[in-house]
């Protein structure tokens, strides 16, 4: 989440000033039991325009968009469509005032084609449809948003970027004038991003009104004409955006305090090689997912390996942390072999290892902090859990985890908090003193806040002489945080160049597979 | 067309309040008093003298709260053994047959090792026998769904069939080993003197009762103190933490499930040192083992509700089989009565889980989006 923006071809827009109001929102209340999760939030989206709502994990964004299209009623305030009082009893209603929400998790049926998907819930279609014409029709909706996508084609073979595709070729299909777009870039990798953003410009060029929802500063800057941005369901600022908008007072408005994202690179000495991997291969039910892959991690060093998701990640993490038995090859930490050899073994010589799945891989849900703590040290046939108590209590000052104590669940923490949590018990090491952390993608789904202090524990953990992998599909964090950047791609590492040196048109070419230059 | 104008809405609880915990079963218990009611007056009994004759005879009498107890030694065993297994998710819905085996294998030792040993050591012996044939019967099932997955719900159900072929063939078999030499009648045969307890004074109960207590504390302090039951734990709620601690969970599996066989198979061996002395092959028409299916269900897999809901559990039965006898209600009213309030029991858990409330169709929002 750096301040460098994806280079992307500015498409026509309007001058949204001269525009005329599509939607607005009225002092809108909307509770749920124990949080007022809208508090007389006023908000409005001109026909043409960019309107972005930015805010953290739980600041509103979404209940406000659920309210906009009609998946929720206000408890409080009312909603105008072009000068009219309208209200939404469901999504449905929401479509026949032309407002449609494209949602974070797809709603598509993977086993149907696309022109399927695209009318699923339309009333009124003939008992026996015609392909033909509706493939058409579907295609001529796509081709004019600049959306470009197979009618034909079933939707499970379709790549994340695509079934959004599909998602907005269906919202406009169904005649939306307004798009709600939830988090849209949450699953894109930087040239579907541009892509995305060029679909954008195609449709408000078009006179249709986009309300995009995000936390991401530089995407926001970069595709918004104006910004909304709450903070525990209150509006705390309206910006201008493109061009004008500053990230630093976006950051600010949306956390309430001044806030550091891109922590410093350390620059110091690296030590011994910690982590060395020798042509490393790995192959599942005969599919190779890791081909030869050979690189060191010493002492002191962080070292990013960028990707698209699927591309051999978590296999490679899960085949350090001795979780997976390589096909051929061999993993070494801190001087002893360690392939074959299991997660425990791996762990007494070092290793430390935040999954992707915190809660539920990581942690242990239904159990307390307490006992999570002991997942990855020694238990004696009677768990001693009071003398691990102190110093549970001691890691959630240290780490300043927002938790009752250490009998608090793991399942009740937020994101932000339980990573935290992940990370304290990792890096407090347990069956022997941590050398080597692997990481992956430490701050996904986390709030700016959590990201800050996560990027800054992992920091102080290198600075104070442990080697990191950092494994992560968020490119402008491995590029900000590390020393080096392995990119991999297809399970091999594609390319390699040093972390402040990097160019991300570069890297986001060899995660694209397009180039495989520096290596 | 028309519409209904209202709509029921279940929301999840965040949180179950303490206090929803006992007035939900409180409540329950009542809804099914008063279910009970209606059809107790609908045939012409009196619901208030009905519900004093099936307390007193369940609980407030000598004779009703022994045999309560006597009852629930069994029930107590055969709900650990499924409570267990149902905590890590895995479902031995064949207690039923494991306690067959139990009640072939304690026969065994308490026939054929006669009477060379003394009591204190030959009953142990029967129970260990008894629970190791238990075990023994769920092995198979065990092992194919530690290594490979296959469903311990088919395989440990249709084992219990075999199991009770298994006890009809042992008796009505002509000289087989289990059955009474002495007599043409299909009977089993009495284990030796050393291997049968006495009960106390004139109840029907037996010491076995206080092995079952402390059976049930003894694992609620394994599952909540010790590093298997720690395994157990994280198993249960996440298997790929287990994946990731390496904690291997098919050797936990495979362990949960032989325990688990092993005390449906100990309440069969402790019917052999108590009231039975002999395999008795109405034990197929029971349904002990089934019972303590429910038992578990009632005390929500907790092993430490198990001594509880299984005491409830038998007053009930016992009480709701003696109205025949003490008064003229057909037993069919007991049974009725019965299921009325394991059903309201355990339907009343909807109540606790969720927050339900009914509201007009436009205000209805079903679908819940992270805020």
């Amino acid at each position: 989440m750096s301040n460098t923006s994806h280079e992307v071809a500015q498409g026509p827009h309007h001058n949204s000033g001269a525009a005329s109001t599509a939607l607005s929102a009225h002092s809108i209340d909307k509770k749920f039991p124990g949080v007022l999760a809208n508090d007389s939030v006023d908000f409005d989206v001109r026909a043409g325009e960019v309107h972005t709502l930015l805010g953290e994990n739980g600041a509103g964004k979404s209940t406000l968009a659920a309210v906009l299209c009609g998946l929720y009623q206000p408890d409080a305030g009312y909603l105008m469509r072009n000068g009219k009082r309208i209200s939404l009893s469901s999504p449905r209603a929401g479509l026949q005032h032309g407002i449609a929400m494209v949602h974070q998790h797809f709603r598509l049926v993977e086993r149907f084609t696309v022109s399927e998907n695209v009318i699923l819930g339309s009333r009124d279609l003939p008992f026996r449809l015609n392909r033909r014409e509706l493939n058409e029709k579907v295609a001529a909706v796509a081709e004019s948003y600049g959306l470009p996508i197979d009618p034909d084609a079933t939707v499970g073979d379709l790549s994340v970027g695509q079934r959004q595709r599909v998602e907005i070729v269906k919202a406009l299909y169904q005649g939306a004038e307004i798009l709600l777009l939830d988090e849209p870039t949450a699953v894109l990798v930087p040239s579907e991003v541009e892509k995305l953003f060029e679909n954008v410009h195609a449709m408000t060029a078009a006179g249709k009104s986009i309300v995009f929802i995000s936390h991401k500063l530089g995407e926001v800057v970069e595709i918004s004409d104006r910004v909304t941005v709450l903070r525990n369901g209150r509006v705390t600022g309206h910006v201008p955006g493109r061009g004008t908008a500053d990230t630093k007072e976006l950051a600010r408005l949306m956390v309430g305090r001044d806030i550091e994202l891109n922590a410093q690179r350390a620059t110091h000495a690296t030590g011994h090689e910690v982590l060395q991997i020798r042509n490393l291969s790995l192959s599942v039910n005969d599919v190779s997912v890791l081909t030869d892959i050979s690189f060191n991690v010493h002492a002191g060093e962080m070292v990013g390996i960028a990707g698209v998701a699927g591309n051999g990640q978590r296999e490679l993490a899960d085949t350090i942390a001795g979780l997976i038995s390589p096909t051929s090859g061999s993993v070494t930490i801190s001087g002893s072999m360690t392939t074959d050899r299991g997660p425990v073994q791996a762990r007494e010589v070092g290793l430390a290892y935040v999954p992707e799945d915190r809660l539920g891989m990581g942690l242990v849900p239904s159990m307390s902090i307490l006992d999570n703590l002991l997942l990855t040290r020694d238990r004696q046939v009677v768990v001693d859990r009071i003398s691990v108590r102190p110093e549970a209590a001691r890691l959630i000052e240290q780490f300043e985890i927002k938790a009752n104590g250490p009998d608090h669940l793991a399942r009740k923490l937020s994101g932000g908090n339980a990573q935290k949590g992940l990370l304290a018990r990792e890096l407090s090491g347990g069956r022997g003193a941590t050398k080597l952390l692997v990481v992956c993608s430490p701050t996904r789904g986390l709030d700016v806040g959590a990201i800050e202090t996560v990027r800054r524990l992992l920091n102080d953990a290198r600075s104070s002489g442990q080697a990191i992998l950092l494994i992560s599909e968020d490119l402008d964090e491995v590029l900000s945080l590390s020393d080096r950047v392995l990119v991999l791609y297809r399970g091999a590492v594609v390319h390699e160049t040093a972390g402040e040196t990097a160019q991300l048109s570069q890297v986001g070419a060899a995660m694209a597979g397009l180039s495989g230059g520096g290596r | 067309m028309l519409r209904i104008p209202f709509r029921v809405v279940f929301e999840q609880r965040g949180e179950t309040a303490r206090r929803l915990s006992l007035l939900v079963p409180l409540a329950s218990v009542l809804a099914a008093l008063f279910f009970g009611a209606l059809f107790l007056l609908a045939t012409g009994y009196s619901p208030i003298d009905t519900y004093i004759n099936m307390f007193r005879d369940g609980f407030a009498s000598f004779n009703g709260i022994t045999d309560t107890l006597a009852l629930s030694t069994v029930l107590i065993c055969t709900g650990i053994s499924a409570a267990f297994a149902f905590q890590m998710n895995l479902y031995n819905i064949g207690g039923e047959g494991q306690l067959y085996l139990g009640l072939i294998g304690g026969a065994w030792a308490g026939i054929a090792l006669g009477d060379h040993l003394p009591t204190l050591l030959m009953v142990p012996v029967v129970l260990l026998c008894g629970a190791f044939a238990g075990a023994a019967w769920i092995f198979v099932p065990a092992f194919v769904r530690s290594r490979l997955g296959t469903s311990e719900i088919v395989s440990t159900l249709l084992l219990t069939y075999i199991g009770a072929s298994l006890i009809k063939h042992v008796i009505y078999t002509p000289g087989s080993f289990f059955r009474n030499p002495n007599t043409s009648f299909p009977q089993g045969r009495l284990v030796a003197d050393s291997a049968s307890l006495d009960s106390f004074g004139s109840s029907r109960l037996y010491p076995t009762f206080f092995v079952a207590l402390v059976i049930a504390g003894a694992l609620y302090w394994v599952v909540k103190r010790t590093e298997f039951g720690y395994r157990i734990n994280v198993i249960a709620d996440s298997p790929k933490a287990a994946y990731y601690a390496g904690i291997h969970a098919n050797r936990t599996t495979m362990w949960v499930m032989l325990i688990s066989g092993a005390l449906s198979g100990l309440a069969g061996a402790m019917l052999i040192v108590g009231p039975y002395g002999k395999i008795e092959p109405s034990i197929i028409t029971l349904g002990y083992g089934y019972a303590g299916i429910v038992v578990a269900a009632l005390a929500r897999n907790n092993l430490g509700l198990i001594i509880v809901s299984g005491i409830l559990f038998s007053g009930l039965k016992v009480g709701g089989n003696n109205l025949q006898v003490t008064t003229d209600t057909p037993i069919h009213i007991g049974v009725m009565l019965q299921g009325a309030i394991l059903l309201f029991a355990l339907g009343g858990e909807a109540f606790r889980r969720y927050h339900i409330h009914v509201v007009r169709v436009h205000d209805v929002s079903t679908k819940k989006v992270a805020a």
